[in-house]
C-alpha cells in the first residue's frame, strides 16, 4: 500500500468517527475574493501543470473533490444540522454565525468581493487569507516570500498553519465548540496537525522546487509544534473567563470525552501517575499535553516532566478552585509557549524519530495510560514519525514496508471509541515497536 | 412469575446488585460483669435452617410457610453469595483501584455484602461468610427465636423484635439502606469508578426477582394482611426518593470545588456513545448537561397525579427547580430536595394503605407509557418496566382481568424486557411499540 493510499485510509478511519470540515477566516483586513478568483485553469483549476509551473495546479480539483472543507457549508443544511440548530434554539444553521465562523469563509460583507460565496464553505482564502493584497504579487512571479510580505498566510509554517487549523478544529477565544453544541448533536473533533494536514488530502507536493521556496518540511517538527499549539489553544480556552464555570456548571468540552462517555460493561480505570486521578474523576484532556512531554524530552527548552507536573496538578486543582485550574494552565500554556520555537527549530534526526517511537510506544506499554483519546493521538504520533522516516529517508524500503504493515492494526484499534480494546491496542503497538530500526 | 423472572434475566443481566443489610443496631456498649447480655444478636444462619424449620425440602405438616426458605436463598439468592463476590478478581481489582488491600476485610464492603453488626451482637454460629444471611433482613433472632419457634403469632414476633419485612414501609427502608444507601452507607461515584456495578432498583420487581422465599397464601393474608404489589411499588418509589433526597442533603455528598457527587445523576447522561443524535432533554435545561436521576421521582408523580395530584404538583415544581440548580448552586439543590424530600414523606403513609383499583392501575400504566414515549431517558424506561411488572402482577392478583387476559399480559411485557438487549441500553422504537401492546392488553 502506498503511503499516500494509507494515509487517505487514516481519513477514512478518523474521519469518519468525527468530521470536522472546518477552518476559518485570516486576520487583515483585506477582501476575500472567492474561490473562482483562484480556480482558473491556468492557475489553481488546471487539469494538469502548465511547462514551467512550480506546483500541481489541481490544488482547486482536490479541495472541490476530495477535501472535507468544501463540504463545510453544505453540511449545514443537511438533517442533521437541522436538529442541532432546533436543539439549540437556532432559526437555521446556515446563518448562524455560531456555525458559520467554522463551516464558512465567514468575514464580514464589507470584506467579501463580487465572486466571493459563503456557500463555498472553507475557501481557499479561509486558510490563504484573502487575496486582495496579494493576488496580484502572487500572479506576478511566483516569489513565496514577496507573497508572504503582502499577506498569504505562510501554511507551510508549522506554527502558522497549526495556529489557524486549530482555531476551528481545537478552538480560539472566538470559537469553541462548546459541549452544550454537542448534546445538541454536533460531533467531537480529534485533531492531529500533520496527520490532518496529510489527510485533508494536503493539496501540495514536496517537491524539489516547494523545498527550494519554502525548505524542507519534516512530519516530526510539523507533529510536535502541533502538539505545543493545542495545548496553548487548550489552555488559552481553560483560562478564557467565557469558559469558567458559572455556578456548579462546568464547560465539559474541556474534558476528555471518554471520561464520561464510556461504556459501564467493562472495568475502566487504571492507576495513572500520568493523570494521578482517583477511580470515577472527570480528566481535563490531556492527550495533547502528554504528547508535548514527549516531543519535550528531544530538545532543550523546557524538560517533559515539567509538562507532565502541570497536568496532573492542573487535573488535581479542578477539586480546590478555578484559580487553582488557572493557575496551572497559564504554567502548561507558558511551557508550551517556550516550546513551539524550539520545537519548530530543532533538527529533527533519524535518532529523533527512533527516539520518538520508543517514548510514545513507551509511554503506554510502560505505563497505564490505555485511555481512547490519549491511544487516537499516540497512532498519530507514530504515524508522522513514519511519514517523516519515509519523507528524509531514515528507513530504508524493507524497515518501511515493515512499519507500514506494523501501522495497519493500530488504525483498526483505534477506528472507533465504542470498539476500541485497549489489550488489542497494546498488542499491536508491541508489534510496531519490533518494526521501528535500530 | 414467568415474566418478572424474565426481567430478572434481562434487566439484570450485568452484574446484580447484591446487597441490603440489617439495620444497624445501637452502637455496642462496654459490657460489665454484671450488663445484661446485648438485644438482638445475629445467631447466624444455622440456627433457622433446620429441616424441621426454614431448611426443609417440602412443607411441614400444618407449616403456615413453605419451609424451604433457607434452600431459596442458599441456591438462588444472590444474597447468598453477597460475601463471596468481594473475593473474586473484579472485588480485588475494585478494592485495588480504590487504594483498600482487599474488599473482604473493609467496612466499607461489608457494610452491605454482609450481615455486618459489631462482634458483640454476632452469636457462636454466626459466620460473616454467609453475606447477607436472615437475620441481615430479618433481624437478629436472640429476642423473638424463642416465642418465634413455641407457635407466637406474627404481631407477637414483631414486638419481640422480628423485623416487619411484609410491611411495604418496613421492607423499603430495609432493602434500600443498602440497595440506594442511607447516612452511613453510599455507592458514591468513585466506588463506580472503580468498578461497582450500576445500581437499580424497584422494590416489588427485586422482591419477585429475589426470589422471593415466601408465598402469598391464605395462611400468609391471615397473618399478615393482604398487600398489594402496587402498594409495594407505590411506597418503594416515595421512599426511594426520599433516602435520594437524604443522600442529596447529606454535607459528606457536596461538590468538592467543581465536582459535584455524579452518582446522583443518571449514568446514562454521561455514559453513552455519542455518535448518535441528541436525546431530548426533560429537565428545562440545555443540550449537553448531565441530567439528575429523577426516575424516583418521575414514577411517584404518576401515582401521586391519581392519588394525590396535589402532592404531585410539589413533586414536580420542586424537581425542576433542582434540576435547574444542579448547573448553579449546590445550596439551592439541597433547599429543593427538603422540598422533593417532603412531598414524597408526606405520601409515604397513604401509599402504603390505598386501595388501588383496576382503573387507577390502567391510569397510570397509560400515564407511564406516555412518558416513554414522549422522553429517551434510560433510568426512566427502567423504572417504566418495572413499575409495568408491578401493575401486571397486581391487576392479575386482583382478579381484575381473567386467565386469557393474563396471559395476553405476560406476553406484551415479554416485549417490553426483550426491548432491553442489556442493562445500558433500549432499544426505543421496539419499547415504544412493545408499551403499546401491553396498554392493549391491559384494557377491560
Amino acid at each position: 500500500m502506498s503511503g499516500f493510499l494509507r494515509r487517505f485510509l487514516v481519513a477514512a478511519a478518523l474521519w469518519a468517527l468525527a468530521t470536522p470540515a472546518l477552518a476559518q477566516t485570516s486576520s487583515g483586513d483585506a477582501k476575500h475574493l472567492g474561490v473562482e478568483s483562484c480556480a482558473g485553469n491556468n492557475c489553481h483549476g488546471a487539469v494538469k501543470p502548465l511547462p514551467g509551473s512550480h506546483v500541481p495546479q489541481n490544488e482547486y480539483f482536490i479541495w472541490s473533490q476530495k477535501d472535507k472543507h468544501a463540504q463545510a457549508y453544505a453540511v449545514l443544511s443537511n438533517d442533521r444540522s437541522k436538529l442541532i440548530a432546533r436543539n439549540l434554539g437556532l432559526a437555521d444553521a446556515t446563518t448562524a454565525p455560531l456555525c458559520l465562523d467554522c463551516h464558512a469563509d465567514n468575514v464580514p460583507p464589507d470584506r467579501r468581493g463580487p465572486q466571493f460565496q459563503l456557500s463555498d464553505g472553507v475557501g481557499c482564502e479561509a486558510c490563504h487569507g484573502g487575496a486582495e493584497a496579494w493576488l496580484g504579487t502572487h500572479l506576478s512571479g511566483y516569489n513565496h516570500k514577496a507573497n508572504l510580505a503582502a499577506g498569504l498566510y505562510p501554511t507551510d509554517n508549522a506554527a502558522a498553519r497549526g495556529a489557524r487549523c486549530m482555531s476551528c478544529h481545537i478552538g480560539d477565544n472566538q470559537r469553541f465548540l462548546t459541549h452544550t453544541m454537542m448534546g445538541a448533536g454536533h460531533p467531537p473533533t480529534p485533531f492531529e496537525l500533520d496527520t490532518y494536514t496529510a489527510i485533508e488530502p494536503a493539496h501540495f507536493v514536496v517537491d524539489q522546487s516547494y523545498i527550494e521556496r519554502k525548505g524542507q518540511p519534516n512530519d516530526m517538527a510539523i507533529w510536535a509544534v502541533g502538539q505545543a499549539v493545542s495545548v496553548k489553544l487548550r489552555m488559552d480556552l481553560i483560562l478564557s473567563p467565557k469558559h469558567a464555570p458559572k455556578g456548579l456548571d462546568l464547560e465539559l468540552s474541556l474534558f476528555d470525552c471518554q471520561s464520561c462517555h464510556h461504556s459501564m460493561k467493562e472495568l475502566q480505570w487504571r492507576s495513572n501517575a500520568d493523570t494521578g486521578l482517583p477511580p470515577g474523576h472527570i480528566r481535563f484532556f490531556d492527550a495533547n499535553a502528554a504528547m508535548l512531554a514527549i516531543a519535550a524530552g528531544q530538545v532543550k527548552s523546557v524538560p517533559g516532566s515539567e509538562i507532565v507536573k502541570h497536568m496532573v496538578a492542573l487535573q488535581a486543582a479542578l477539586d480546590k478552585n478555578w484559580d487553582a485550574v488557572k493557575s496551572e494552565a497559564a504554567a502548561l500554556k507558558n511551557a508550551a509557549d517556550q516550546l513551539i520555537p524550539s520545537l519548530a527549530d530543532h533538527d529533527w534526526t533519524r535518532a529523533d524519530a527512533i527516539d520518538l517511537a520508543h517514548g510514545v510506544v513507551g509511554s503506554v506499554l510502560d505505563g497505564n495510560d490505555l485511555g481512547y483519546s490519549g491511544a487516537q493521538q499516540q497512532v498519530m504520533a507514530l504515524e508522522s514519525i513514519v511519514a517523516a522516516m519515509k519523507q528524509l529517508g531514515f528507513a530504508d524500503s524493507q524497515q518501511l514496508a515493515a512499519l507500514n504493515d506494523a501501522m495497519a492494526p493500530l488504525y483498526t484499534a483505534v477506528a472507533d471509541d465504542q470498539t476500541y480494546d485497549p489489550d488489542k491496542y497494546k498488542q499491536a503497538l508491541t508489534a510496531f515497536n519490533a518494526a521501528v530500526p535500530q | 412469575m414467568t415474566g418478572r423472572l424474565l426481567a430478572a434475566l434481562l434487566l439484570l443481566i450485568a452484574p446484580m446488585p447484591v446487597l441490603a443489610q440489617a439495620q444497624s443496631p445501637a452502637p455496642a456498649q462496654p459490657q460489665s460483669q454484671s450488663a445484661p447480655p446485648p438485644i438482638g444478636v445475629h445467631l447466624g444462619v444455622a440456627t433457622c435452617a433446620g429441616s424441621t424449620c426454614h431448611g426443609a425440602t417440602e412443607r411441614p405438616r400444618g407449616s403456615y410457610v413453605p419451609g424451604n426458605e433457607y434452600l431459596i436463598w442458599s441456591s438462588q439468592d444472590k444474597h447468598r453469595n453477597a460475601y463471596n463476590v468481594l473475593l473474586d478478581d473484579r472485588a480485588v481489582k475494585m478494592a485495588r483501584a480504590l487504594g483498600l488491600p482487599d474488599a473482604a476485610h473493609q467496612k466499607i464492603c461489608l457494610d452491605c455484602h454482609a450481615d455486618n453488626v459489631p462482634q458483640n451482637l454476632r452469636g457462636p454460629q454466626f459466620q460473616l461468610s454467609d453475606g447477607i444471611d436472615c437475620e441481615a433482613c430479618h433481624g437478629g433472632a436472640s429476642g423473638w427465636l424463642g416465642i418465634h419457634i413455641s407457635g407466637a403469632t406474627h404481631a407477637q414476633n414483631v414486638a419481640a423484635g422480628l423485623y416487619p419485612t411484609e410491611q411495604p414501609i418496613a421492607r423499603a427502608e430495609k432493602c434500600l439502606g443498602c440497595h440506594y444507601g442511607d447516612s452511613t452507607r453510599f455507592a458514591s461515584h468513585q466506588l463506580y469508578g472503580a468498578g461497582h456495578p450500576r445500581l437499580t432498583f424497584e422494590l416489588d420487581t427485586y422482591t419477585a426477582i429475589e426470589p422471593a422465599h415466601f408465598v402469598v397464601d391464605q395462611g400468609y393474608i391471615e397473618r399478615k394482611g393482604r398487600i398489594t404489589d402496587v402498594q409495594v411499588w407505590a411506597v418503594g418509589q416515595a421512599i426511594a426518593l426520599v433516602k435520594r433526597m437524604d443522600a442529596v442533603l447529606n454535607p459528606a455528598h457536596a461538590p468538592k470545588g467543581f465536582w459535584p457527587e455524579f452518582a446522583f445523576f443518571d449514568c446514562q447522561s454521561c455514559h453513552h456513545e455519542y455518535g448518535g443524535y441528541a436525546r431530548a432533554t426533560t429537565t428545562g435545561l440545555g443540550p449537553g448537561t448531565v441530567k439528575f436521576n429523577d426516575a424516583n421521582e418521575v414514577m411517584l408523580k404518576v401515582i401521586a397525579q391519581r392519588v394525590a395530584p396535589q402532592a404531585a404538583g410539589e413533586l414536580q415544581g420542586h424537581m425542576m427547580a433542582l434540576h435547574k440548580a444542579t448547573i448553579d448552586d449546590w445550596v439551592a439543590v439541597e433547599r429543593e430536595a427538603g422540598g422533593v424530600k417532603t412531598a414524597a414523606q408526606s405520601l409515604v403513609d397513604s401509599l402504603a394503605h390505598h386501595d388501588f383499583t383496576g382503573d387507577d392501575m390502567r391510569s397510570m400504566a397509560d400515564a407511564l407509557i406516555g412518558i416513554a414515549g414522549s422522553d429517551e431517558v434510560f433510568s426512566h424506561d427502567e423504572q417504566i418496566t418495572m413499575a409495568l411488572e408491578s401493575l401486571t402482577t397486581a391487576l392479575k392478583a386482583s382478579g381484575d382481568i381473567g386467565d386469557k387476559q393474563a396471559s395476553a399480559l405476560d406476553n406484551a411485557m415479554k416485549a417490553v424486557l426483550a426491548a432491553f438487549p442489556n442493562d445500558q441500553i433500549v432499544h426505543q422504537d421496539a419499547f415504544v411499540k412493545a408499551l403499546k401492546g401491553v396498554q392493549q392488553a391491559m384494557r377491560k
